[in-house]
């Protein structure tokens, strides 16, 4: 789910797009110049995730994966987000151009959130890898929802029922990006590991 | 029930022609963008897929007035005259704005299709507020209410419904204005002139290679999403097709990096060092200023009116 032109309050606009600017900026300082390929990489598949659907009974969803950006990337997640907002936006139309700034914090803010607790919580063991995955990968999404929400609402009193309604829409959405990042992330963990060791080894060689 | 509410009764069946009404224009719609992109010759079959195929600049070859605009004051005009547009609060002017957005989609010469596309794209975000909006609102004094005959229980408010079409219109007229701005002119020369504009070019490189990669792995994606199909692969609501779904995105991730490692790789060794080569040189001409100043004196006028001009009661909101 994405904002388009138009619905936020100007002062809303002009101040989510400050904040993602300072995230974007920070984000870019703490990111190794030669890793810019494999952002540019992850920001892409952020972005072709948009086209995936996967089924819930009659209709269907696509993925959004904030939290599956947050744990390939780490610090670097926030900048991902950003791009692939932009291009989403620019090539699709999901999400307004004039909400780019909005969008990129509500999917960005939860993508670094979602990494971090990836971080923290993984172990050595893939049982406790598969539950940091599914925990990252739902809080990526609740996160989201309830940035969206709180977005809304700052328009006023008037787009409550908006929000909630939006709220109430992503609840499959929860399970099922979940549900995802653990089978994504067991994946990668049998197949390419080092993919999830990346962003930590970027870190701790600094 | 506040004070001061009109409420004025309707027949049961009005709201439910109005929604099947907008439903069968959906659909239309819908129908049309396929009738017309089917008609675009696509390069069928045989050898490696061109994975250059421009999606956002697929006009750059074309004349009008906006592509023989600097990309420059072209990019930081419209953007202004979009966030005026995006900031309205009232339908006239609004309206002007969707007239000048479909103005300039007509004189830029984009093909009915693209416009189209980022139409229905965002349909289903606004299509929420066009049904919330009107039965959540909260009834205010000077409301005017519809109430449907055995529907009493869901009053229809008039500001709600005026609300969430002032935010479909000024939505669609900024997306409108996406495609003279994308559209008529390569999209490489677009990201030089944000990267004039003063936009770090660390990120306008990031912006051309996600681009770039976005086709390949649409590409990788779909063929990944053939192969499964043809092993039998189904998608259901159940776990199975979750755990397969979240191995492709795996493997389509093992893939791409890979890939994008032995792209980049490839042109450092040709002497990448973070720019692109390129011999582009921008060029204003006292017309290029003009159809800025245009675009940003319009964008500030309706921005002006619109706070300015105070419209009888029921139309105000």
């Amino acid at each position: 789910m994405h904002i388009s032109d138009g619905v936020l309050p100007p002062s809303v606009t002009v101040g989510t797009a400050a904040v993602a600017l300072l995230f974007a900026a920070w984000s870019a300082r703490r990111t190794d110049p030669d890793d810019l390929p494999k952002i540019a990489v992850v920001s892409s598949a952020f972005f072709v995730a948009s086209l995936i659907h996967v089924p819930i009974g009659p209709t269907s969803v696509h993925l959004l994966i904030p939290g599956v950006v947050g744990i390939l990337l780490g610090r670097s997640a926030f900048i991902a987000v950003c791009l692939g907002v932009v291009l989403q936006s620019l090539l699709f139309q999901f999400g307004g151009i004039t909400a780019i700034g909005a969008n990129a914090c509500m999917m960005g803010i939860p993508a670094l959130i979602s990494g971090w607790l990836f971080r923290s919580m993984r172990g050595p063991s893939l049982p406790r890898l598969i539950l940091a995955g599914a925990t990252a990968g739902g809080l990526g999404i609740v996160l989201a929802v309830v940035g969206l929400a709180l977005l809304l609402v700052t328009g006023g009193e008037d787009f409550l029922g908006v929000a909630k309604l939006a709220m109430y829409a992503h609840l499959p959405v929860l399970f099922i990006e979940s549900a995802i990042a653990a089978f994504t992330v067991s994946f990668l963990f049998r197949v390419k590991p080092e993919l999830l060791d990346m962003s930590f080894q970027a870190h701790a060689a600094r | 029930m506040a004070a001061g509410v009109h409420v004025i009764h309707l027949p049961l069946p009005v709201p439910f022609l109005v929604l099947g009404g907008t439903l069968l224009l959906w659909l239309a719609a819908r129908r049309l963008l396929k009738f017309l992109t089917g008609r675009e010759e696509m390069p069928e079959g045989g050898g490696e897929p061109d994975y250059s195929i421009p999606l956002v600049d697929s006009q750059a070859q074309g004349d009008s007035p906006f592509h023989r605009w600097d990309p420059r004051i072209k990019v930081a005009a419209l953007l202004c005259f979009m966030f005026c547009a995006a900031f309205l609060q009232q339908l006239p002017c609004a309206a002007a704005a969707l007239v000048v957005g479909g103005g300039a989609v007509v004189f830029a010469r984009i093909p009915l299709r693209y416009p189209l596309r980022r139409l229905l794209a965002m349909g289903g975000f606004l299509g929420m507020f066009v049904v919330v909006m009107p039965v959540t609102v909260p009834v205010k004094s000077g409301d005017t209410l519809l109430v449907f005959n055995h529907l009493s229980f869901l009053p229809f408010s008039v500001r709600g419904l005026n609300l969430a079409l002032l935010i479909c219109i000024k939505a669609v007229a900024v997306a409108l204005l996406v495609d003279p701005l994308l559209a008529t002119a390569p999209f490489s020369h677009t990201v030089k002139a944000l990267v004039a504009l003063r936009v770090p070019p660390i990120v306008c490189q990031m912006i051309l290679l996600a681009y770039r990669y976005v086709f390949v792995f649409q590409n990788e994606s779909n063929r990944m999403a053939r192969g499964m199909s043809a092993r039998g692969f189904q998608k259901k609501t159940d776990l199975r097709t979750l755990r397969n779904m979240g191995n492709s995105l795996g493997m389509l991730l093992v893939r791409s990096f890979e890939r994008t490692q032995r792209v980049h790789d490839a042109m450092v060794s040709r002497g990448y060092g973070g720019t692109l080569p390129g011999q582009l040189q921008f060029h204003a001409r006292p017309g290029d200023w003009l159809k800025g100043a245009f675009w940003v004196l319009a964008g500030i006028a309706l921005l002006v009116a619109d706070r300015l001009c105070t419209l009888p009661t029921g139309f105000r909101f």
